[in-house]
């Protein structure tokens, strides 16, 4: 193979459009799909590719001028492709971890004890009923009802089965629960026109590190293309995630850790007596060490603003910038802190030769209704999140053991998980809380605050994919 | 079930267990002998734990090793667990015990499990299996069945099996018990405590622990082709306290995040952080037993500031039934929980 | 002569029949029956899936760090010379070993052994398996190839940088299968078609037995346990770190 190292010539109508850039829609909602007759599901495929029929058009990756009231987008299970007619040679041509789906991986990414796939909601229960997810993002809600209808009427309705129906949205602007500002930055690809732009220090991503087919971060590797080529090229993987998040038990161990920090000299220096004030008016030190305490275990204030920019306080003086720096020292942001783990950016890791190649593109929309804390209810609520990449095992899956559990990258955070999503145990967990001086607070005691409903590892296949999908004969 | 109610089931049972069993003798481990010797915690060992013995001071103990059964008759060389009873003695009059046995881990993880496990276990007639059933399980790819020891009449092996058949979490136990064999020395084994403990770091930071004791001379099995001896283990101890040093390991393993911290049917993997706690060294054989060994009561809920129980079912239903077995023996009384 | 005392002639006493069966149990025919009857027999009647080979995914800490891996890679030329040109494609390429495990950053230890016309990778590593195996081609690009290329069914890797799932699933394959620590988890094993013992159903833990017999028969080699660590539930990188090597 000739290796071209800018060779990032994909066709953007060849691509599906929820890969590269985000919509930036208020709600999605991603409807399971299960082929229950795969000649009318294929013709239906057919429809969705070039917008004849009832089907939905598949949103690709052209540039738009005018903003569509609607996106729609497929991700296909193994089982899916399977249940599609996908010959066996080709299938035996995708990844392995692929082929397994999510729920055999299980114990890889520590979706364990409560997180089990055993102990999965409906439908992703029977995970090899799961086929297609398919995704529709819109502003308003009449919106996704009628593209669903679009996808349960006519052929796609004998077609296919709607097994689920899981509606995101974001209830505050980019605030997801626990109440951090999410959705800042992602991967910016080489040659790729970004309509987000942004000053971010990191490298450029090669776009193969995210469209199969194309040169990845790693010097000498390329991800297998899934064959034949019309399948697999300019496809992507994507981990489909239901997170549920347990926001009571989050806010009561902010008050615990907040508490244990009050009259505590390692208090004191993490947050001087008097800059209490940094935090706003009449804000009593217990509101204060909370906040710090988010903070640190996430990497950024609640309101977005990097810890790395501004170590002391959520409101800088100056504005700084959401996206545009390097870690330094860990004193700023702590090496186990969630976005750090997750991205090291240009940290040093132990790991050198996997430098900058487990980015993911991450795209997600809280579920469930707004918390409040004055209110605790029993309402689940949390994250649908899609975890985009070229390669599951060596980005998304790579990510997940080793770095947001584990924590191999940095000798200092080794055998800790990620404080705010890690299959931690209250019995054994901790967080370091560097300060100034050297010393440390350790933070121990918290549970897992977020716990797997439900998930599946799908592809998003190319245009040319589906439609060679549409195409195939039983 | 009411705590000392379950006690008493749970002393009713052990004993039914030895159906020779003597009135006012231990209701298992009845045949042992006492050791006195002192312990010096490593170095590192107060970093783990604030406990007193494990903060430098050397600390005079005692110890007693025994055999598990619970009848009167003696079988050094049979095939069974061995226990190592320690109380470490504290100052102000206070003491701390750690008892552990050569098994790794325990057959029931619940009080109510463990006393149909020990239902299971009375004893009943054994013969030697016959050949035919050898053969066949030869054929089968099966280890035959072990014939009796010489002049073994009841044995509770077959009960255990089968009850370990059915229930899975006492399977580890009852595979392994099938591979202890019996120690050339009482200060040639591993004894584990089996039971997890939280211990308390000075930073106030706790941790769920194991503690294992590893024998300075190694660990040496009796070659099990050769007929038993019944007697040999109290005089080969007398012996070699008199004549070489006797020391123990105290070993203290780490649990972590997936492990099965209150659960004693199941060990931790070997490959557990593990930290050197202090070296045990056994120094006498006193003469009077009776006073050194008989009279002592050894509990596993004995603990010390800087040592506390897991929330394990089992550890918690032993110290009541330990202290119950005390008074029905007439054994030494050492009030719980000093402080 | 009765009947009854020839019979008990020829039949010897029970006690004595039954230190014959003992002393057949030890004997070297009961021996040889049992490793060229019984095994093959079993293995046929009651096949049981092969289990993969290195070390189990688990999601604690301490069994994720000093992680075994024994690549068994059988040799194309089972000659001197092909041995001796196994030895050269490594010593002729230390650089690239040493500079690309130490990027890699989560070995302990790896070694290159010739045993009986195989070439054995060992290592002891921290982490994932295949981020391992990933970073490591990644970083030896080319050199990798000529080793695998001495090495049998290894062509079709070649380049192993363009097949990296492929390559790491065949690595992994060739990583020789781990007994488990605790003896029991081997009747969940099961035959095929089935589990070892069925839910409700009485297990004799003797099946412990036969089963280890017939996974042994299935992989062939195997490492006994998950070996012995004198620094137990510690990374590479944080020995570094607390030694003051820099990491």
């Amino acid at each position: 193979m000739i290796e071209t190292d800018r060779d990032n010539s994909f066709d953007p109508k060849c691509v599906q459009g929820n890969i590269l850039r985000g919509y930036h829609y208020a709600r999605v909602r991603h409807l399971v799909l299960e082929v229950v007759n795969a000649a009318l599901a294929r013709r239906w495929l057919s429809q969705a590719t070039d917008g004849s029929g009832a089907a939905p058009a598949i949103t690709t990756e052209e540039e738009w001028l005018i903003k569509p009231a609607s996106c729609f987008n497929l991700g296909f299970t193994y089982d899916g492709l399977k249940a599609l007619g996908v010959p066996n040679a080709s299938l035996a041509s995708f990844a392995p971890e692929f082929k397994a789906g999510i729920a055999r991986r299980a114990v890889k990414i520590n979706d364990v004890g409560e997180s089990a796939p055993e102990n999965w909601a409906s439908p992703f229960d029977t995970p090899d009923r799961v086929h297609i997810i398919a995704s529709v993002y819109a502003e308003e809600l009449e919106e996704l009802d009628r593209v669903e209808r679009q996808v349960a009427d006519g052929l796609g309705g004998d077609g296919f089965a709607i097994l689920g129906r899981h509606d995101g949205w974001n209830f505050d602007t980019d605030h997801v629960h626990f109440g951090y500002r999410d959705s800042m930055s992602q991967p910016r690809f080489v040659g790729v026109h970004d309509s987000d732009s942004y000053p971010d220090k990191q490298p450029l991503v090669p776009i193969g590190s995210m469209l199969i087919g194309y040169p990845t971060e790693y010097q000498n590797i390329r991800y297998a293309v899934p064959q034949p080529d019309a399948l697999g090229r300019d496809g992507a993987f994507n981990a489909f995630r239901i997170l549920k998040q347990d926001c009571a038990a989050f806010e009561r161990y902010l008050d615990m850790a907040a508490d244990s920090l009050l009259d505590d000299q390692l208090g004191e220096e993490l947050l001087p007596v008097g800059d209490e004030a940094k935090f706003g008016p009449d804000t009593s030190r217990h509101a204060a060490l909370r906040e710090i305490i988010a903070a640190k275990m996430c990497g950024r204030w609640r309101n977005g603003v990097p810890l790395e920019l501004s170590p002391d306080t959520p409101c800088p003086p100056e504005p700084v910038s959401p996206t545009d720096y390097d870690y330094g020292d860990d004193v700023r942001c702590p090496f186990g802190s969630h976005m750090r783990r997750c991205n090291p950016r240009g940290s040093t890791i132990v790991q050198r030769a996997a430098r900058h190649t487990r980015r993911l593109v991450r795209r997600g929309y809280p579920y469930g209704g707004r918390y409040d804390p004055g209110k605790p209810d029993d309402e689940e609520r949390g994250l649908l999140g899609n975890f985009i990449c070229a390669s599951l095992a060596g980005q998304f899956e790579a990510m997940m053991c080793d770095w947001l559990n584990l924590g191999l990258q940095d000798p200092r955070i080794t055998g800790s998980n990620d404080p705010l999503l890690g299959a931690n145990e209250a019995e054994t967990s901790w967080f370091a809380i560097p300060l100034k001086s050297g010393r440390v607070i350790k933070l121990r005691g918290f549970p897992r605050f977020v716990t797997v409903r439900g998930g599946a590892y799908t592809f998003l296949a190319s245009i040319p994919a589906i439609r060679y999908i549409a195409n195939l004969e039983r | 079930m009411a705590e000392r109610d379950m006690a008493r089931h749970l002393v009713d049972a052990v004993i039914a267990d030895s159906p020779d069993h003597k009135r006012g003798t231990r209701p298992a481990h009845t045949i042992g002998i006492g050791v006195k010797g002192h312990f010096r915690a490593s170095p590192v060992a107060r970093d783990w734990c604030v406990a007193e013995h494990f903060c430098g001071r050397e600390v005079e103990a005692s110890v007693r090793f025994s055999n598990s059964s619970g009848s009167p008759v003696q079988h050094d060389g049979w095939s069974d667990a061995r226990g190592m009873a320690t109380r470490f003695h504290l100052s102000g009059g206070g003491a701390t015990d750690l008892l552990a046995m050569t098994l790794r881990e325990f057959f029931s993880a619940t009080p109510e499990d463990f006393l149909a496990f020990a239902q299971a276990a009375i004893p009943r007639p054994v013969e030697p299996p016959r050949p035919w059933r050898k053969i066949a399980d030869m054929l089968r790819l099966f280890p035959p069945l072990p014939d009796p020891y010489p002049g073994q009449r009841t044995s509770s092996v077959g009960g255990s099996m089968a009850y370990s058949g059915l229930h899975s979490a006492s399977q580890l136990a009852a595979f392994d018990a099938s591979f202890l064999g019996a120690p050339v020395s009482y200060a040639r084994a591993t004894y584990n405590a089996v039971h997890t403990f939280i211990v308390t770091a000075p930073d106030g930071t706790e941790r769920y622990v194991r503690f294992f004791w590893q024998p300075a001379a190694g660990v040496e099995m009796v070659n099990p082709d050769l007929p038993p001896i019944d007697n040999y283990l109290q005089a080969e101890l007398r012996d070699r306290i008199a004549n070489w040093p006797v020391e123990f390991l105290l070993l203290m393993t780490v649990g972590e995040m997936g492990d099965p911290l209150t659960d004693p049917t199941k060990a931790w993997p070997l490959h557990r952080m593990r930290i050197n706690m202090g070296t045990l060294c056994l120094t006498e054989v006193p003469d009077d037993q009776q006073a050194h060994c008989e009279q002592l009561a050894f509990n596993p809920g004995r603990l010390t500031d800087g040592i506390a129980m897991s929330d394990d079912p089992v550890l918690i239903a032993r110290k009541a039934a330990y202290e119950l077995s005390r008074e029905l023996r007439g054994g030494a009384a050492c009030p719980f929980d000093a402080v | 002569m009765s009947v009854r005392r020839r019979m008990n002639q020829l039949v010897p006493r029970r006690a004595s029949l039954n230190d014959l069966v003992n002393s057949m149990s030890k004997s070297r025919l009961f021996g040889w029956l049992a490793g060229h009857v019984l095994v093959p027999y079993w293995a046929r009647k009651t096949p049981v899936h092969k289990q993969p080979g290195g070390a189990r995914a688990t999601v604690q800490p301490g069994d994720n760090v000093q992680r075994m891996m024994n690549l068994i890679l059988p040799l194309k030329d089972k000659t001197a010379v092909g041995r001796a040109k196994a030895a050269m494609a490594i010593a002729s390429n230390l650089d690239e070993i040493y500079a690309g495990l130490d990027n890699v950053g989560t070995v302990h230890f790896a070694r290159f052994v010739i045993i009986e016309n195989n070439m054995c990778m060992i290592s002891c590593y921290d982490g994932d398996f295949s981020n391992y195996i990933r970073d490591f081609v990644a970083q030896l690009g080319t050199v990798f190839d000529s080793v695998i290329a001495l090495i049998e069914d290894g062509e079709a890797m070649i380049p192993t940088r363009d097949n990296i799932d492929t390559f790491i699933n065949w690595v992994h394959d060739r990583d020789v299968y781990q007994i488990p620590d605790t003896a029991t988890e081997l009747l969940h094993y099961g035959t095929i078609g089935q589990p070892a013992v069925k839910s409700g159903e009485v297990a004799d833990l003797r099946l412990i037995a036969r089963a280890l017999i017939l996974q042994l028969h299935a992989n062939p080699n195997a490492l006994l346990g998950s070996g012995y660590r004198g620094y137990p539930g510690i990374s590479a990188a944080r020995i570094r770190d607390k030694m003051g090597f820099g990491w």
